[in-house]
């Protein structure tokens, strides 16, 4: 029974290996072994190629002074973070919310049978990421230390004890997150909430990795002293990729422990939690006024409560807008530092600082796409804008208002930040704002120009047209190239001869003909597209 | 109140609806049946502006859907076979937008949105997202959200399947109120007892065209419905 099932998850892992969801139809081999070694290209060539440099830089000076365990104490400190940071946002769906639940629970299947069979996909998850840290890290250190026994299974039986433990860590998080979720209210804004704590903490120990490195290295003596006095786990755990049989013997029992209790745990309250209709307690009904609103005020509203209701479509979408007020904060604190070192390094070029903030402000903006997937969204329920009285422009024309909306608002935030702490002169302020706006606009129109030609209506999952539509695609790389293009430009053609004021007026200029063309496009021709649809 | 000329529908090579012709007077209940495929999804559709068709002309109270899209809208109202709506609204936010595209007064929409939620019992459930609602309870928001501004005109694909054996009732003596009122239904179903028992008028459609129309008397002459509809597919 357990390999059935096992083998039907393992269909659903790498499904997306064999069948193009797209054109509903399995992929050739070609195309399968091409998407396979894409993806193995991307994990071991860019993440992979990552962390063997980070390796190379910590294993030589910790194996010169015999302190390999440290080593592997770091590397495997960081293959958990990163295995549990890769699973965990998948297992609770993962675990719980699979939609053959009703299906596998209705047959004469052992629900210890279901779990384990679930409890392979995020191992597999887990694994996958955290391999890309510790194979990397054994190699190397295999490299620096000498190839023998004892750094082969030492090297080997991490690995399995850092892939256990992460399953373990996620299935715990999972579970955390379904008992959660069961009660918690306003899901959506909290998710953004965490999600941002989430990304600020990595930008956070991004930007320190490498003072924290450096220092580290400097006083690994100490460190090490210290570990082995205070935390003798952390040292144990190390010392199992170095081969030390009685910290490995530890570290086993430990794991296997911590694994029985989660097993004991998720196999006890799986039934309860699959099956739980997710209901927050009912919110009841009163009797109330109700007002009316104008049509235009209704679409608008409709596509903010779409927004704000989806943490995919905010996170994936509308990032930008979140950063934007951060950023500025960021600036009106450090501001000046800021300028006195940029103005060491582009000085000489005139103009070059206030190209780089206005770079900076496109580069928030451009994480803007909510109009990109917006018509996507509209998916099975498209029939109501269809059959409503209302013109495709009015329910077009809401959409981009939304994107201009918020977007207006972050960038005056934005705006007023770089106003307080730049030296301007007055025409080269009016003209960043001019750029912005513009810019802003040209974002706007162009995203919601590819969601008209571009449109996927036939997704079970919303974050397949938020993440992997081509309007999003195109819309975002479309953004990115265009801030590159800024910045090449001025720097590297040198479009500092023509001084900012000139060079961006220049940019004005295409952002407002190629903006009118695509607002012209949207109301005649993307109307009779989307009326079409 | 609806009138349907030569209307022809294709989808590639493939006529889905081929020269179909069809009038519907008000206070007329007025049944399309056909089997699976047979175009009658596609004559709904076409009606009420969700496909463009290649030729003929269909007018709601004498304007054109071509030529006059927003004011044919404004009369109708229509509900699909399978009632999508915005799981990310609240039923009483979805209502609500419904009555503010319509226009619908403050002091109307709150009448009628009480009267016919506690009509269907799910007056409790309207502040719940629309996500957390079953297949039925959608059916009966889609309807509440059809009546909400008393349209002339109400197009329904398969609007019984998934109500339970009250709502059905319900449905069915709202429909008969609208027409009495001198308004106007025009609905598919499958389920030929309720068309023998429901409509005024029924047409049949196979393989895109009109095969038989008319009143239930004309239509079945001494037989049952299911007789002459089974006659005819073979």
């Amino acid at each position: 029974m357990l390999k059935l099932l096992v083998k039907k998850q393992l269909n659903e892992i790498f499904r997306v290996y064999f069948y193009d969801a797209k054109k509903n139809k399995a992929r050739s081999k070609v195309s399968t072994i091409m998407f396979m070694l894409w993806f193995a290209v991307i994990m071991t060539g860019v993440l992979g190629g990552i962390f063997t440099m980070l390796s190379r830089k910590l294993c030589a000076p910790m194996a010169a002074l015999d302190m390999g365990w440290m080593y592997f104490a770091l590397m495997g400190l960081l293959a958990i973070l990163l295995g549990t940071f890769g699973s965990v946002f998948n297992t609770f769906s993962g675990l719980y919310l699979s939609k053959d639940n009703d299906l596998l629970l209705s047959m004469p299947i052992p629900v210890s049978a279901i779990v384990a069979s679930r409890l392979l996909s995020v191992y597999i998850m887990g694994l996958m990421y955290s391999a890309v840290v510790i194979i990397p890290a054994w190699i190397v250190y295999m490299v620096t230390a000498g190839v023998n026994t004892q750094n082969i299974f030492g090297g080997i039986i991490l690995m399995v004890l850092i892939s256990v433990f992460v399953m373990t860590l996620s299935c715990l998080l999972g579970y955390a997150v379904a008992k959660v979720s069961l009660k918690l209210k306003h899901k959506s804004m909290i998710t953004v909430l965490v999600s941002l704590l989430f990304i600020g903490a990595y930008y956070f120990f991004y930007f320190k990795a490498q003072s924290m490195i450096t220092d580290l290295l400097t006083n690994l003596t100490v460190y090490g002293e210290k570990i082995k006095g205070f935390a003798y786990l952390l040292f144990a755990f190390g010392s199992v990729g170095v081969g030390d049989v009685k910290a490995t013997l530890i570290m086993l029992a430990l794991v296997a422990v911590i694994f029985l209790m989660m097993w004991f745990l998720i196999s006890k309250s799986f039934l309860q939690v699959a099956t739980a209709t997710g209901k927050v307690s009912k919110v009841e009904y009163r009797k109330k006024a109700l007002k009316q609103k104008s049509i235009t005020k209704a679409l608008i509203l409709r596509e903010f409560k779409h927004f704000t209701s989806s943490p995919g479509y905010m996170l994936n979408s509308g990032l930008g807008i979140f950063l934007m007020p951060i950023c500025a904060v960021v600036l009106l604190w450090k501001g000046r530092k800021m300028f006195t070192l940029l103005n060491a390094m582009f000085g000489s070029q005139d103009g070059s600082v206030l190209l780089l903030i206005t770079i900076m402000l496109c580069g928030l903006i451009s994480m803007d796409i909510m109009t990109a997937p917006s018509i996507s969204l509209e998916g099975k329920s498209l029939w109501i804008a269809q059959t409503l009285p209302v013109t495709p422009w009015q329910v077009l024309r809401a959409k981009l208002d939304m994107q201009l909306i918020l977007n207006g608002i972050s960038v005056a935030v934005g705006m007023v930040c770089v106003a307080v702490i730049c030296p301007f002169k007055i025409g080269q302020f009016v003209m960043m704002i001019l750029q912005v706006l513009s810019y802003v606009f040209v974002m706007a129109v162009f995203g919601l120009f590819m969601g008209v030609i571009k449109p996927v209506l036939t997704w079970t999952n919303e974050l397949t047209p938020i993440k992997q539509s081509a309007s999003v695609m195109i819309t975002m790389f479309g953004g990115l190239g265009y801030t590159a293009i800024l910045f090449i430009g001025y720097m590297v053609f040198p479009g500092y001869t023509l001084g900012y004021t000139l060079y961006i007026g220049i940019f004005i200029v295409v952002n407002v003909v190629a903006g009118l063309t695509l607002y012209i496009w949207l109301r005649t021709k993307g109307c009779d597209r989307f009326a079409e649809l | 109140m609806l009138k349907i000329e030569h209307l022809t529908k294709k989808y590639g090579d493939k006529t889905a609806v081929d020269n179909l012709n069809l009038h519907i007077q008000p206070g007329e209940i007025y049944g399309f049946i056909g089997h699976n495929g047979a175009g009658k999804t596609t004559t709904l559709k076409s009606v009420v502006g969700i496909l463009q068709f290649d030729q003929g002309e269909i007018y709601i109270g004498g304007e054109s859907v071509k030529e006059q899209p927003l004011k044919c809208k404004s009369k109708i109202a229509y509900i699909p076979d399978n009632p999508d709506l915005y799981d990310y609204m609240t039923g009483i936010k979805y209502l609500n937008f419904i009555a503010d595209i319509f226009k619908v007064s403050a002091a109307d929409r709150k009448e009628r949105i009480h009267k016919y939620a506690d009509l269907f019992e799910i007056t409790d459930d309207l502040a719940q997202p629309i996500a957390a609602y079953s297949h039925g309870m959608k059916q009966k928001l889609a309807i509440i959200s059809a009546w909400l501004h008393e349209p002339e005109l109400i197009i329904m694909d398969e609007p019984f399947v998934g109500l339970d054996p009250k709502a059905s009732h319900l449905l069915k003596e709202m429909m008969r109120k609208i027409c009495d009122n001198g308004g106007a239904i025009f609905f598919s179903t499958h389920v030929l007892e309720v068309a023998e028992k429901l409509c005024d008028k029924v047409a049949i459609i196979k393989g895109g065209k009109l095969i038989r129309q008319g009143t239930m008397d004309e239509v079945r002459g001494d037989e049952s419905l299911e007789d002459v509809f089974l006659e005819l597919e073979e």
